[in-house]
């Protein structure tokens, strides 16, 4: 860790026609490291994460102020590059999404958009990153066949990979583990591990013993309130503030 | 409110906490008991007592695993876990030592006492009650009680120096009383390390309640 911050919002508030979903939000995401969102359902942890590569404000009715500073810069200014801010900060999802093309097109497909056209590179881009995202080994010599014949935990990877093509600085991942099985979810939590030295990645999840697991940091997120942020170790075993405490020990009311 | 089932069993737990307290408690005053009467039935229960300390543990113990395996409890509720199995660990100690009174007891018991037994029981009241405040303090989440238990010891440390100068006096005036009275100056000893299990006790109720492992010194 370097001590660095490289994702922060500041006083960020949002709402979607008048009804709040987060509330002067600021939250500072150190360089390297997994900061883990967790909170109540509709606490704002997914508007979070998707204002953070713009998603959010395509949301119908959706209003946004404040900032969110990628590196120092306003990413929600109007001068911002929506696609080039998109391959800075990549997103996993729930469900994984990849697109009905082979494997190898699912992973070229952002190189490709952003104007790569050399094949060799292409394929060197496509190893490598399904190299981080711990599928080579089990795609290499099938690359053509269609990204919908793998396994749901494979595919989730495939999407992995998709985003770090384009050798982004930032994951967001919106519960990425929920639709997977223990075992595809133990790799994905490894995978998290080995990608925060190389990606700063922010973590929306609500299996707080995932949260736990993986993340440096823990930020707690009620009613579009940043409650509380902290390391994690502390979070888990000595929270400050008692909502913090009741949501961690299943006391939380409504 | 939700985990309703698992604090059902966090309070069973701390139920099962108080009863190994307060058998700990009787295991301590018994022994001590057991030695100013010269009671060879009594000091033999307190050995025997010893065992069901022992199964105590254990069951705890396991309790406080299954919990952390199948509940996997955080913040407060992980502080409330791991305080239990680290206190089960004081107090099998702190019955150990009585235990070990009683067998001193059998030791002496067949001699007249060198002298009546007076700072001796006035230590194991304090031990005992530090105890029995300690736990209270758990199950009450009250700090103050638990910082109070901490600065008991001194009282207790003081009660042992005073029984030290007593009967180092004893034995230099009295040759024939060395083996009774360095047997009363184990029995001390055994006193003074149970006042420091329940210092601990203290200790960890105070890390439990506040999430902070340090205790305020003064």
């Amino acid at each position: 860790m370097s001590g660095e911050v490289m994702l922060e919002t500041s006083d960020l508030s949002v709402t979607f026609y008048s009804q709040a979903a987060l509330r002067s939000v600021s939250l500072s995401v150190p360089t390297g490291t997994v900061m883990a969102v967790i909170g109540p359902s509709g606490c704002g942890k997914s508007t979070l994460l998707r204002v953070m590569n713009r998603l959010a404000e395509r949301s119908p009715g959706a209003r946004i102020t404040g900032a969110v500073y990628l590196h120092g810069e306003n990413i929600l200014s109007r001068d911002t590059d929506l696609s080039h801010l998109r391959r800075r900060v990549g997103m996993v999802f729930q469900q994984p999404n990849p697109f009905p093309f082979s494997i190898f097109d699912n992973v070229a497909y952002g190189p490709r958009l952003a104007g790569e056209r050399r094949h060799e590179v292409l394929r060197d881009t496509v190893e490598a990153s399904l190299r981080q995202a711990s599928l080579w080994d089990e795609v290499r010599g099938k690359l053509r066949r269609p990204a919908l014949s793998l396994s749901g935990g494979q595919q989730q990877r495939l999407c992995l990979a998709r985003a770090l093509a384009v050798g982004p600085e930032v994951l967001l991942m919106d519960e990425p583990t929920a639709s997977l099985d223990p075992v595809s979810t133990a790799r994905t939590e490894e995978l998290i591990e080995e990608l925060k030295h190389r990606y700063t990645i922010v973590l929306v999840t609500h299996n707080l013993q995932q949260a736990a697991r993986v993340s440096d940091y823990t930020a707690f997120l009620d009613r579009g309130i940043l409650v509380e942020t902290g390391p994690t170790p502390v979070m888990f075993t000595a929270p400050r503030e008692s909502r913090t405490e009741d949501y961690l020990t299943g006391r939380l009311e409504g | 409110m939700a985990r309703e089932q698992f604090h059902t069993q966090l309070a069973a737990l701390e139920q099962e906490l108080l009863r190994m307290g307060a058998l700990v408690e009787e295991q301590i005053a018994r022994a001590v008991q057991s030695l100013s009467d010269r009671d060879l039935a009594l000091a033999q229960a307190v050995v025997d007592g010893d065992d069901q300390v022992d199964a105590l543990e254990m069951d705890i113990e396991r309790h406080c695993l299954t919990l952390l395996a199948l509940q996997q409890p955080m913040a407060g509720d992980l502080r409330t876990v791991s305080t239990a199995l680290k206190i089960i660990t004081d107090l099998e100690r702190m019955a150990d030592h009585a235990s070990d009174i009683a067998k001193i007891t059998a030791q002496i018991a067949g001699e007249p006492l060198v002298k009546p037994l007076v700072d001796i029981p006035r230590m194991s009241t304090v031990a005992a009650y530090m105890v029995r405040s300690a736990l209270n303090a758990y199950v009450a989440r009250d700090v103050e009680m638990a910082l109070l238990v901490i600065r008991m010891d001194d009282e207790v440390d003081q009660l042992y120096r005073q029984i030290f100068q007593d009967l180092l006096t004893v034995m230099r005036e009295r040759p024939d009383a060395v083996f009774q009275a360095s047997h009363l100056l184990f029995v001390a000893n055994n006193l003074e390390r149970i006042a420091d299990h329940a210092t601990n006790l203290g200790e960890w109720v105070s890390y439990m309640v506040t999430g902070r492992r340090k205790v305020p010194t003064g």
